[in-house]
């Protein structure tokens, strides 16, 4: 086996959890927003069945190949070639996506804060700590995430509790007033977020006490959907119709804080809060990418392949996107459905593939 | 030694001084004394149509002096005011960063005036930059000027550091309008179309000295300002976007003479829209809470009767502060300041999907209802029957 | 200003393969195949996107590819 690292289950949630909520708290409120309107709060409710969808998907799969990874029992089910074919797309996938991250990192601060200094700059250094945690193995990537969880969680609960007193509740109102459709419509870009937890069956195998994995995959999924859909109340309670507006508005709700004239411009908390969700988030993916591909590839150790990749990757945020409005443009209209294909679809396929083949075998 | 282990070493010190890079910080770095720290900002509109620039930047060096120097002889103002005209906003800062030694800085920046002239044109405009360039901050509190903006920040303080900091303290005793960008924004974007903000003057007092002082709202249709309002009527306004904090009601009841003053202590008003058969109507109820605190006449406000009818009477004053708002706002304005589309957007849904491009129409014809309950909690510290007094 | 972009690759690279091409061992041929392949990828692309920064990415490509669907999504 590649890895010899194992984790636990609550390692496990901390890997999980800043994976998905880390782009999702600053992003979520404006993409949901422009679609439910002032009944965004419920879009994240909704999205969060393709959250355990995956992770039961990723489960009964687990199930029938206990040590393998999806990019291996891929080609267990569907044969040599084309699981190959499918853990190609797959790796090909993450690996766009993770550009596309590392350069969501990049732009938020770059566009906040580092005004003048060039992306490159920002995302090497990221991509570079990454590289190294990654170089580690599981153990040091859960053991990093570890330390830097609870930062995540208290800098988060932090800017929520100060945000109260300038909340106003009826910006709720009203409460499904065009039915369910604008909210379900504004989950649809959020389940694909939902669905990263795909990711699990790279992790999966290396879970130390394997009896309530399943329960611990259940449980991240409702703290992920808990705390979006605070992040998205909050934003709406504070800015209402014009949460759309902004591009980070957890950010500008941040910025908003005044207490007693004293307790103000916290908006640094946002930052700290982005760069150590962002760093667990980019390493998961870049930890799959590269497990996923000394394993599709057949190499005996995946060290040595962790430095390239991650140029790779550096590589890729740049050439991406020109421009931030055509990330935005593309990760709200073309990736949901690209990220479907690969995060749902083949699962499910693949699982389907496998029950038939059981039964068969029985 | 190991080879293998020596190209390490090498690789080691090669990364350390690489590290050393890092360390010296980012692009981006400024130091404090590199800042023009903009404590507020003001637009007005030039002939040509442009608009006009002005800045207050805080002055350290006069900041410093008079806290220090026990004189109280500072060299200088404590903020210095910068104008200059340009197409947008920010055209026009960069055109002012060339005269300034420092780099501008906007996120101290907690105040800004917008001249009545602009006003008229429209405002939506000049609301981008704030919304949309880093560093401008959407709590800084918005406020319509009758004169110029440029003067308006040039107005020296007594208790304050500057004369932004003025406006945003009155703002913020919440005697009238307290709108800040993100208010703004949202208002804006609002349904009903209407905005209203307030309005701030440079007066002159007996002593010649200048003071800023709020005077009432300016409203707006759409994004154009198309009147405004006195304090008392504002004073309406707030009361019925349940907002009011401060307030005092002086009535001359009946069969008696001299005045009562009544200080409010709270007060919640409560949106009520309902749709009977088609017909739209919109009931305002008022629950107000107030201390006496002045007695003139010579009623004994002891007395739970008394106290009753001046109940009764309190109520109808409150009332009649609300039709009278309601009066000029509604009927000549014809802008909906106070909340009424959204609450009819919130309880009824369905039918304000199906009206909400007839409700400019609709609003001024609307029936509106006021409900209110007024209760006196106590008599005030003392209670001394003016009668009495007069006898001695 | 290009040439001081293409020595910063150059020496990441260098860097990169001067930490980990002592740890393969001989038998790992393998690894030593794709360590290169991977690493001259990133290098080759980067320099010309360097000096094509608007050469068409896999986001036109998956753009291309499920454009159709994602107007489909965003037409509901």
């Amino acid at each position: 086996m590649l890895e010899k690292g194992k984790i636990s289950a609550i390692q496990l949630i901390i890997l999980l959890y800043p994976t998905i909520t880390a782009t999702a708290i600053l992003v979520l409120p404006a993409t949901t927003g422009s679609f439910a309107k002032q009944d965004m709060w419920l879009s994240p409710i909704w999205a969060s069945t393709f959250g355990y969808l995956s992770i039961f998907i990723a489960y009964a799969l687990h199930k029938y190949y206990p040590q393998k990874t999806l990019i291996e029992y891929s080609e267990k089910i569907v044969g040599m070639i084309p699981g190959k074919l499918i853990g190609f797309g797959f790796l090909f996938f993450l690996l766009h996506t993770n550009g596309m991250n590392l350069r969501d990192y990049g732009e938020f601060v770059v566009g906040n804060f580092l005004q003048k200094t060039p992306i490159i700059v920002v995302v090497l250094s990221m991509a570079f700590v990454c590289a190294i945690t990654v170089y580690g193995g599981i153990e040091v990537l859960a053991r990093s995430s570890q330390f830097f969880f609870p930062v995540f969680v208290v800098l988060f609960l932090f800017i929520i509790v100060l945000l109260i007193p300038v909340l106003n509740p009826k910006n709720i109102l009203p409460v499904m007033g065009e039915g369910l459709t604008p909210s379900i419509k504004g989950a649809l870009i959020p389940s694909q977020w939902f669905n990263e937890f795909i990711l699990i069956s790279f992790l999966l195998p290396y879970l130390n006490k394997k009896k309530n994995a399943f329960k611990w995959g259940v449980l991240s999924v409702s703290l992920v959907m808990i705390t979006l859909v605070i992040t998205n109340l909050f934003s709406l309670l504070l800015f209402g119709d014009i949460t759309s507006y902004f591009t980070y508005p957890f950010m500008d709700a941040a910025r908003y804080i005044s207490i007693a004239d004293f307790l103000q411009h916290v908006e640094l908390i946002v930052m700290a809060l982005w760069v150590t969700g962002m760093f667990i988030k980019i390493s998961v993916f870049y930890y799959a990418i590269v497990l996923g591909t000394a394993q599709w590839l057949g190499l005996t150790s995946y060290r040595p392949i962790v430095f390239p990749i991650g140029f790779l990757l550096v590589v890729l945020s740049i050439w991406v996107t020109p421009n931030l409005q055509k990330l935005t443009e593309f990760s709200s209209t073309t990736w949901p459905v690209y990220a479907f294909v690969f995060q749902m679809f083949i699962p499910v396929s693949l699982l389907l593939i496998a029950m038939l083949r059981k039964k068969k075998s029985n | 030694m190991h080879p293998l282990l020596k190209t390490n070493i090498l690789l080691r010190s090669i990364f350390i001084c690489l590290l050393l890079f890092v360390l010296s910080g980012c692009w981006d770095r400024v130091e404090i004394n590199d800042l023009a720290i903009v404590t507020g900002m003001g637009i007005d509109k030039t002939d040509e149509g442009d608009i006009e620039l002005s800045v207050q930047i805080a002055n350290p060096k006069a900041m410093a002096s008079s806290g220090s120097s026990s004189g109280g002889q500072s060299d200088g103002e404590t903020t210095v005011v910068n104008t200059v005209k340009g197409k947008t906003i920010f055209d026009a800062r960069s055109k002012l960063q060339e005269g300034l030694s420092r780099q501008f800085f906007e996120g101290h920046n907690r105040v800004i005036f917008i001249s009545k002239e602009l006003a008229e044109d429209g405002i939506k405009k000049h609301v981008d930059f704030f919304a949309r360039f880093p560093s401008p901050r959407l709590r800084a509190n918005v406020f319509i000027v009758d004169s110029k903006a440029s003067d308006i920040l040039k107005v020296p303080s007594d208790f304050e550091l500057n004369s932004a900091e003025v406006a945003r303290e009155l703002a913020k005793l919440k005697i009238g309008l307290n709108i800040t960008t993100k208010d703004l924004l949202q208002q804006l974007a609002n349904e009903s179309g209407s905005i209203a903000l307030p309005i701030i003057t440079a007066e002159e007092n007996p002593t010649g000295k200048k003071g800023l002082r709020l005077s009432g709202s300016a409203i707006f249709k759409k994004d154009k300002m198309v009147g405004q309002i006195d304090s008392a009527l504002t004073r309406g306004v707030l009361w019925i976007r349940d907002k009011i904090e401060m307030s005092s009601v002086t009535l001359e009841p009946d069969n008696t003479e001299g005045y009562i003053s009544f200080e409010l202590l709270r007060s919640s008003t409560e949106l009520i829209p309902t749709i009977k058969d088609g017909k739209w109507k919109m009931i305002v109820n008022i629950t107000t809470e107030d201390d006496v605190v002045e007695n003139e006449t010579n009623l004994d406000i002891l007395d739970p009767k008394i106290t009753n009818k001046l109940e009764k009477q309190l109520e109808r004053k409150v009332k009649e502060r609300i039709q009278d708002t309601l009066d000029y706002v509604q009927k000549e304005l014809e802008a909906d300041i106070f909340g009424f589309g959204e609450a009819f957007h919130h309880k009824f849904p369905k039918q304000w999907e199906k009206e909400k491009d007839k409700w400019e129409e609709k609003f001024p014809k609307l029936e509106v209802e006021i409900i209110g309950e007024a209760y006196i909690r106590r008599p005030g510290r003392s209670n001394i029957p003016q009668e009495e007094q007069k006898k001695e | 200003m290009k040439w001081l972009s293409i020595l910063g690759i150059l020496v990441i690279t260098i860097l990169i393969i001067l930490y980990e091409w002592p740890k393969l061992k001989k038998n790992q041929k393998k690894e030593k195949k794709a360590f290169a392949v991977l690493l001259l990828t990133s290098v080759t692309l980067s320099i010309v996107l360097l000096y094509f920064p608007d050469i068409p990415g896999p986001t036109e490509l998956i753009d291309t590819i499920f454009k159709p669907f994602g107007n489909l999504l965003s037409n509901l």
